[in-house]
């Protein structure tokens, strides 16, 4: 695979753009990481908010910044670093594509954000109609999703210039992913671009009365589900192609990890009903065709998983490792931009089983809207995915920067990923099991009246506290290595390694970059799972819902 | 792909059996078998749950 390593350095005007990406985003994490920590503190019921601000507004402040400005910006971010590295710099056209996209999504976070702060917009992260905020707020979100749209068509573009200059050969693996990614975003947020445009702006703007809610949460999870896997995708490009350089080692093969990322666009969208399994007014039938869906989105998590073991494994093996596990002693545990992915990675395997479980529809009656999804996400999002963006910071914020991750700032990144994972056993250790207990989500501290159940989760509740405190001091220490590394870090050079497949693979199959072929199949599957529900929801529609302000 | 070798080759013959050991994925075989338990029992665990409350 010569093509890999085409380009060695970012380009400068490129990194400009990716390092203005981080910048919001790290600021979202400071900023929603305060918000978690006052959240489990509140919940632990000690400690009370002061000024009367309330528990629901710093619950959105938390999941708008750290689920939607966070994880926008740095993928972003990360993408277009990772395509100007493989598919070569952005054109002049491209960059500018890019830098207006980034705009747009800067001006949409500050309009969404102002609402919030304003106590204007207290809807959660996922808002729900019939909760009503200001039409700013959903303005703003629009304009979010609109400029990541036109972000990632920068990516297109170069990409689509790489393959007019190599035809017939299969583009850079990391573009692909990255292209993959972006494909998958645009399809799936067309459903909340649809829900804001059609239902909520014109509905908060007074212009029509009421809304219909289950066509707004459904078009909200056909956009939902595959949205966690535009958070992991990032992730995934990071343990396929670039750990295996990390670690001398090299990629398992080429051909497994593009079709993993196909299978991922192809069944993370049509399974939003997974999220609905206890709703009224869905024909039990459609979901259990997504809940089949959702399995076999299984195939390619499990491939990866394997991937990564077998990469692991070679690599020892290369180095001389014996034995059924001798090859865990010749992993670079010193390294933090191995070992924090890793810790990621490891988190992967009970927040995959949870989700198993999540998605099986009547044990779902055992977590749904229990504190159990709320441990989930905190494994999926804010370890696996958060760690493995924590792991590529330590390497590619220098990288753009033109400076050197030090000795010191690789030990405390180690330190920071350890504290993070002790943090989270506490924090979502006690989530999950509250959560089977009964305790719900998105809930501020109550006694429920002094009731014999709601006593028995206190327990939890103050072991989240716990773990929202250790979490914490996590966000400060990747704070100060985030500002050391774009900011005061000694001059020099930082790799951007990029892995190459074994000698001995066998040649990538072009069909796996046959575009109208995966996307026409997407397209075909989507129309199947959601066409005839929609139908039944839109003839049997109630009046629908005045909004509502809980706040 | 990268060609696992499990179990092939003349026993007898060192350069093979070191080739044999460069090249196995026995380790990645157990792990992936330990991933598919952890699944099952977790989604077991769960399971009985459900049984024992609906």
């Amino acid at each position: 695979m010569p093509s890999i390593n085409s380009t060695i350095k970012v380009d400068s005007r490129d990194a400009k753009l990716s390092m203005a990406h981080f910048y919001v985003a790290f600021a979202a994490l400071a900023i929603g990481g305060l918000m978690g920590l006052l959240q489990t503190l509140v919940r632990s019921g000690k400690f009370e908010l002061p000024g009367g601000i309330g528990y629901y507004q710093v619950l959105t402040v938390h999941g708008v910044l750290l689920g939607l400005v966070l994880t926008t910006f740095f993928i972003m971010g990360f993408q277009h670093a990772a395509v100007s590295r493989t598919a070569g710099t952005h054109s002049d056209k491209a960059r500018l594509t890019g830098w207006i996209g980034f705009w747009v999504m800067t001006l949409g976070t500050v309009m969404a954000a102002a609402m919030v702060l304003m106590n204007k917009a207290t809807v959660l992260y996922t808002f729900y109609a019939p909760l009503q905020a200001h039409w700013i707020f959903y303005l703003g979100l629009t304009f979010v999703v609109v400029g990541s749209w036109i972000d990632g068509i920068a990516q297109i573009m170069t990409y689509a210039k790489w393959k007019k200059n190599n035809p017939g050969k299969p583009g850079p693996l990391l573009s692909f992913m990255a292209v993959i990614n972006t494909v998958l975003w645009i399809i799936c947020t067309i459903g909340v671009a649809a829900e804001v445009l059609f239902q909520l702006l014109p509905w908060s703007l007074g212009l029509i009365d009421r809304v219909d809610v289950l066509v707004s949460r459904t078009l909200f999870w056909y956009f939902g589900h595959p949205l966690v896997y535009f958070w992991l995708l990032p992730a995934y490009m990071a343990w396929y192609v670039v750990i295996p350089k990390v670690i001398g080692g090299k990629i398992f093969s080429d051909s497994l990890a593009r079709l993993s990322f196909i299978l991922f666009l192809l069944f993370s969208i049509p399974v939003g009903f997974h999220h609905q399994l206890t709703e009224p007014g869905i024909d039990p039938a459609w979901k259990f065709i997504q809940v089949i869906l959702t399995f076999l989105v299984i195939i390619p998590s499990l491939m990866t998983a394997f991937a990564m073991f077998a990469t692991f494994e070679s690599a020892g093996r290369a180095k001389g490792a014996k034995g059924m596990f001798g090859w865990v002693k010749k992993l670079p545990w010193n390294d933090a931009r191995f070992t924090v992915p890793f810790i990621g990675m490891a988190a992967f395997i009970p927040a995959g089983a949870g989700g198993i479980i999540n998605a099986s529809n009547q044990m779902d009656q055992v977590v749904h809207n229990t504190i159990w999804i709320t441990g989930h996400f905190h494994l999926t999002l804010a370890t696996s995915v958060v760690l493995t963006f924590f792991g590529i910071s330590y390497w590619l914020i220098p990288h753009l920067t033109g400076r050197k991750l030090t000795k010191k700032m690789n030990k405390l990144a180690l330190i920071q990923a350890w504290v993070w994972f002790i943090g989270m056993a506490f924090m979502s250790g006690s989530m999950h099991a509250e959560g089977l207990l009964g305790a719900p989500r998105r809930s501020a501290f109550s006694t429920y009246m002094g009731a014999k159940q709601a006593a028995e989760w206190i327990p939890y509740q103050i072991a989240q506290a716990v773990g929202g405190t250790i979490l914490f001091i996590g966000i400060i220490l990747i704070l100060i290595i985030f500002i050391n590394l774009a900011f005061f870090a000694p001059k020099g050079e930082e790799e951007f390694p990029v892995g190459e497949q074994a000698e001995n693979a066998e040649a990538t199959p072009m069909v796996l970059e046959n575009w109208k072929l995966w996307i026409g199949i997407s397209i075909v599957l989507i129309l199947f799972a959601y066409t005839i529900p929609f139908i039944d929801m839109i003839q049997n529609a109630p009046i629908g819902s005045k909004g509502f302000k809980t706040w | 792909m990268a060609k696992a070798q499990l179990k092939n080759g003349p026993k007898s013959n060192p350069k093979v059996q070191h080739k044999e050991e460069s090249e196995s994925l026995k380790g990645t075989m157990a792990s992936v078998m330990f991933l598919g338990f952890f699944i099952i029992v977790t989604w077991l665990g769960v399971y009985f749950l459900f049984v024992d409350r609906f």
